[in-house]
């Protein structure tokens, strides 16, 4: 039983449109605030000024909002494989043809303004993997969909990379929360999560200190199979004690090297009870764990290169950073935020942020101008308006009757997360510094221009969201 | 758990996850805003925008006509910021070969226009923000520099950073140096410059700037924000010429007697205006204006201070200059202590006048005078407060700091050391120190006729050409002593010039009075090879003073070390040249009585033309008792008084032709045919030809004398 279509404005999704406008007006007014004084006349319609080019691609946005709300709804299903290999050409052709700015090949030139495909990229895949995952025959649980399904993700993530943009590659990883809310099994993502955690450790401390972290954690869940666990866990915990002094006066090798033992002792007790599984899905973690640790660590040191390994210093070890150098971009923004206190600045009143301290304080680092003219509260009102954004959208995932149109919000709502989340958390510092944009409110044509199209398209579906 | 169950889950856990990430976002946000805002406000304020002082152009320091003593010249410094955010890439590689060659041309030709072209891509690639391109810029070039490519763009577009600072310059080098000054970090300031440093200073403005390094602040705009406003300028007394004339004669007299330092100063005894003031010492390289010695140091003045003791005597009428004293052969003991004089004519007088004492500056003389007067009872105490009436204990606050202050001992104050010889040895300039300009205020004021006047160096402060500050001469003391007794002191001072020991100083072309001094260093000490200080203070002209000057030479080590010998030469020197350039100082020609013209001083028996010579006495204002109508004229006497004779010629006789010029003469002669021959120049006091004889075409012979 099929409905019929709504078209127009009709059944829009009023709550989140109005979101969308909000965020739009308020990253254009920042947009003139970060220009603000930056010398000469500033229209608001001076094409030569970022806000005047701001106000025309939301003019453009608009229209292309007004588009989406004309196209048959089920134009996007149809057309999803099209348009995904379209944008694939599309990121094919920028390493050939397009323009380098700041070290990356990621843009095209259209006359006088540049378009980044990547972006185009997102809304792309977006459509293709809610197509492929919607599909009938189609089963996450089944490993050959997982590649497949994956890979639909991690080609475009592949030439992204070779232009090179981290930042928007890092993007696509968003998608790994469709996957998720698909059925992709648990134990990858708690996998993926302890490699990470494990990669930070092993380079914000001392691998050996992490790896006997590792075997006394093993130890633990080993002596918690024990009977008499008490007991075990008596005399393990203060040997444990006096090895812990050992590591602070630096006989790490031999803690190291005891703690070895006591696993193996450990396994062998359990072993010969007869508890083997245990022992053998645990011992060979922590091994694996091990290797990852120290394999991670002199990655790092021999592997990266030097701005690489400084990227990750300042997010993990500012301490070890120079002011002026590498921790720069991070400080000026945490200045810039935290000059702004409780209340800010005031509009327009922000001088770290118009004086071009922080840098690309219209675009990446919008956020700052938030921070530092409207204070704690205008951010805190940021982050609502981004919590409310992306907790609807996953609201009107789940009322979705289609697949397709559930698997494209939960598509939209991990993309529009991952960039909320690392944009604002690289402002402060809370994840390593990764330029991409803060969607609907930083300054930029390609990235206001796909955020609205992924958005209208899903205001498309939702209209129609009782069928199927 | 069924798929319903485990979906929900999932949507949970997704949800869950956003929750956590915006809540991780609110607390890193309240942190940074809230909890450390404090400490990033104040780093931000510190380190990043700060609004940095402007400095004022500071004012100039002119002499009493105007001239410049000091200025302040611009200069810039041109930086280049190549990755400022306004640059476009596209701007910077367009005119990045022009402005490599502009440079390379106009700018610096230490790098060819391909090393400018290859350090501007290295330094912008690197992340300079500012980069030199070159310092010490004048305007002109700054002009130039400014409409270069690129950097007509301005600061924001352009990347040009100018760094406007300014330099003092002395046009007359090192014309009053240290009395001019300066104001340097780090060290105290120094001279008019330190002490008018708030009205040359001006106010600085204040401009945000923008730290990209270490130590490193280039300006966010173009325009200042408060602009700096820039010190006045301030006139000083000091009259360059003289000045000039006061250090050169200085210099001269230093390097010939090979002494450590000297000071000369000079007043306008009416408004006690300093008209030269010039410090020079000798250092390991050369002679320098390094320490105001003039201000800066109280030394035991000597024999000069016997004008003070004089004019207490005086005062207290305790001597009149033509008592009589004796002074032993010059050499006299106070209790312990034996005091001799320098003078060898004291070696042979048993007795003289006070007046003559103070000309050959009989140390025993007057030392006896005051002893005998003040050193009873508590008289001594009497002789302080005459001291103190002359103002001799305080301070002159000419403007420049660090002035010393004058030590006169309390009258029998054990703190002070005093003892039984302190009164004779005060009252021949020892056992107390003065400043050079703190003695020379007291002899101008004598110049003044007891009037005495504030030493001052400023006149004038300007802005913009406008006086704004008028400083009058000021009135220190009405009168320091009686009027008698000033007379009778100056008369004394002319007498050291005219009879005395500066006898040699002497010019026939004006008249001046003054006191010669030669202070010994440790004059107790008498086994040591002595060291001295000679000095010269005084007035001229000695009629009707303008200008008082004191000279003071230490340690003079060759040709001499007399006060008369060294230190007057100065003085007679600055007294010279003051005579010669100052044309207000000469006595005019015809400021004298009317001369009544007798008879014997007039040019008699001049003859000539009648026309030309009434012209001519009419011009002198002379009176002609009589004219003549004839054409031909004689000056004659009659009763006493001047008359014109005729003097007719008869047609073919010889005329007389006696006391004509030989212009006229000639003119006489060979209008009636005679040849004339002649010898000598002036009148003619002979003719071979006597009057009266028939004209024959003869010729004649004058004799002109």
């Amino acid at each position: 039983m099929s409905r019929r279509e709504v078209a127009g404005f009709r059944n829009i999704d009023w709550m989140t449109f109005s979101l969308y406008i909000s965020m739009v007006i308020i990253g254009w007014m920042m947009i003139y605030a970060a220009g603000y004084e930056d010398g000469g006349s500033y229209g608001i319609f001076n094409l030569d000024t970022p806000v005047g080019k701001q106000t025309m691609w939301i003019s453009l946005s608009i229209l292309i909002l007004l588009i989406t709300t004309v196209v048959d709804w089920k134009f996007w299903r149809t057309f999803s494989y099209f348009i995904y290999a379209f944008a694939l050409v599309l990121l094919v052709g920028v390493l050939f043809f397009g323009v380098k700015v700041k070290g990356a090949t990621s843009w095209i030139r259209l006359g006088g303004f540049t378009l980044q495909p990547s972006e185009f990229a997102k809304f792309a895949t977006c459509l293709a993997m809610a197509s492929y995952l919607s599909a009938f025959n189609t089963n996450l649980s089944r490993f050959r969909h997982q590649i497949v399904a994956s890979l639909l993700f991690l080609l475009p993530v592949g030439l992204i990379l070779m232009q090179p943009d981290a930042g928007s590659a890092i993007v696509f990883f968003g998608f790994m929360v469709v996957l998720y809310r698909e059925g992709m099994p648990s134990i990858l993502y708690v996998i993926l999560f302890a490699t990470i955690a494990l990669f930070i450790l092993a380079l914000m401390y001392n691998p050996s200190h992490v790896v006997i972290a590792l075997f006394f954690l093993g130890i633990l869940l080993l002596i918690n199979g024990f009977k008499d666990k008490m007991y075990y866990l008596m005399g393990f915990l203060s040997w444990s004690a006096l090895s812990f002094l050992g590591v602070y006066y630096g006989y790490t090798r031999y803690v190291l090297i005891a703690y070895a033992i006591a696993l193996i002792v450990f396994s062998g007790l359990h072993w010969r009870k007869g508890r083997y599984r245990l022992v053998k899905s645990l011992v060979p973690l922590i091994i694996l764990g091990s290797v990852f640790t120290y394999s991670a660590n002199y990655g790092f040191h021999n592997y990266l290169k030097s701005h690489q390994q400084d990227r990750l210093n300042v997010w993990l070890r500012p301490e070890l950073c120079d002011p002026h150098g590498s921790l720069y971009n991070v400080l000026q923004s945490k200045l810039a935020i935290g000059s702004g206190g409780l209340q800010g600045k005031g509009f327009l009143e922000g001088t770290m942020t118009k004086l071009n301290y922080v840098p690309e304080q219209s675009t990446d680092f919008i956020f700052c101008t938030i921070g530092e003219e409207q204070g704690f509260i205008g951010s805190f009102g940021i982050i609502i308006l981004f919590f409310l954004l992306v907790s609807r959208i996953i609201f009107l995932a789940e009322r979705q009757k289609s697949d397709f149109s559930r698997l494209y919000a939960y598509g939209i709502a991990g993309i529009l997360f991952v960039h909320f989340f690392v944009n604002i958390g690289m402002t402060m510092g809370l994840v390593p510094i990764i330029g991409i944009p803060l969607p609907f409110i930083s300054y930029g044509g390609s990235s206001l221009m796909s955020f609205t199209l992924m958005l209208g398209v899903l205001l498309k579906l939702d209209a129609n969201h009782l069928n199927y | 758990m069924n798929i319903k169950n485990e979906v929900l889950y999932r949507v949970y856990i997704v949800l869950g996850l956003v929750m956590l990430g915006a809540t991780l976002i609110f607390f890193k946000a309240f942190k940074i805003s809230y909890l450390e805002g404090e400490r990033w406000r104040k780093m931000g304020k510190d380190l990043y925008v700060q609004y940095q002082p402007v400095e004022a152009e500071r004012g100039n320091i002119l002499a009493e006509d105007g001239s410049l003593l000091v200025t302040s010249l611009p200069f810039f410094e041109i930086r280049m910021d190549p990755n400022s955010s306004g640059m476009k890439e596209e701007d910077f590689f367009e005119n990045l070969d022009t402005l490599a060659y502009c440079l390379a041309t106009y700018v610096d030709n230490s790098h060819t226009v391909g090393g400018y072209r290859d350090l501007l891509l290295r330094k912008r690639t690197e992340g300079e923000r500012n980069l030199l391109i070159r310092k010490d810029v004048t305007y002109d070039e700054l002009a130039k520099i400014k409409s270069f490519p690129l950097f007509n763009k301005g600061r924001y577009k352009g990347g040009l950073i100018v760094k406007q600072q300014s330099k003092r310059s002395r046009p007359y080098k090192m014309l009053a140096r240290r009395t001019i000054g300066y104001v340097r970090d780090g060290a105290k300031p120094v001279g008019l410059e330190g002490y008018f440093d708030d009205v040359l200073g001006g106010k600085a403005g204040k401009q945000l700037m923008q730290r990209v390094g270490k130590d490193i602040w280039i300006p966010v705009n173009d325009l200042t924000e408060i602009e700096p406003q820039n010190g006045n300028d301030i006139v000083t007394t000091i009259d360059i010429n003289l000045q000039d004339i006061s250090q050169q004669a200085l210099s001269r007299a230093l390097q010939h007697h090979n002494a450590s330092h000297g000071t000369a100063i000079v007043m306008e005894v009416k408004t006690g205006a300093i008209r030269a003031i010039a410090n020079i010492g000798k250092t390991e390289d050369g002679w320098w204006e390094t320490y105001n010695y003039a201000v800066g140091s109280a030394i035991e003045p000597g024999s000069t201070f016997k004008l003070a003791s004089m004019l207490a005597l005086l005062e207290d009428g305790y001597v009149t200059l033509e008592d009589s004293i004796s002074i032993n052969r010059g050499k006299m003991t106070f209790y312990d202590e034996e005091m001799i004089d320098a003078t060898s004519q004291s070696f042979s007088l048993d007795s003289t006048t006070v007046r003559e004492a103070f000309e050959i500056s009989s140390n025993v003389g007057i030392a006896k005078l005051i002893d005998r007067h003040y050193n009873k009872g508590d008289n001594a105490a009497r002789f302080i407060e005459q001291l103190k009436n002359m103002n001799l204990h305080l301070l002159t606050d000419v403007e420049i700091d660090g002035e010393a202050k004058p030590y006169i001992k309390e009258a029998y104050n054990e703190d002070d050391d005093w003892s039984g010889i302190t009164l004779p040895w005060m009252a021949i300039g020892y056992e107390l120190t003065i400043t050079p300009l703190q003695l020379l205020t007291f002899y101008n004021t004598v110049a003044n006729g007891g009037k005495m006047m504030k030493p001052y160096l400023v006149s004038d402060i300007l802005r913009f050409g406008e006086t704004v500050q008028h400083f009058k001469p000021t009135v220190v003391k009405k009168q320091i002593a009686s009027k008698q007794s000033i007379q009778a002191v100056r008369e004394l001072l002319e007498g050291v010039v005219e009879r005395g020991t500066a006898k040699r100083l002497q010019s026939n072309r004006f008249r001046f009075a003054g006191k010669t001094g030669t202070a010994q260093f440790d004059y107790l000490k008498k086994n040591r090879r002595q060291r001295y200080r000679a000095s010269f203070a005084g007035y001229f002209p000695a009629e009707n003073p303008i200008y008082s000057c004191m000279v003071m030479i230490s340690e003079p080590r060759e040709n001499g070390f007399y006060g008369a010998d060294v230190a007057g030469p100065v003085f007679r020197e600055i007294a010279d040249r003051c005579f010669e350039t100052k044309v207000d100082m000469h006595q005019p020609v015809n400021n004298f009585p009317k001369p009544v013209y007798t008879a014997n001083t007039l040019p008699l028996r001049d003859a000539g033309q009648s026309k030309e010579m009434r012209f001519l006495l009419d011009y002198l204002e002379l009176p002609v008792a009589e004219t003549t109508g004839a054409e031909w004229s004689v000056l004659e006497e009659d009763d006493g008084k001047l008359a014109m004779g005729s003097r007719t010629a008869i047609e073919n006789l010889i005329p007389n032709v006696l006391g004509m010029g030989l212009r006229d003469a000639l003119f006489v002669l060979e209008n009636r045919g005679l040849k004339v021959k002649f010898s000598g120049s002036g009148k003619v006091v002979r003719q071979s030809i006597k009057p009266g004889k028939r004209i024959r075409g003869q010729t004649i012979k004058l004799t002109l004398k």
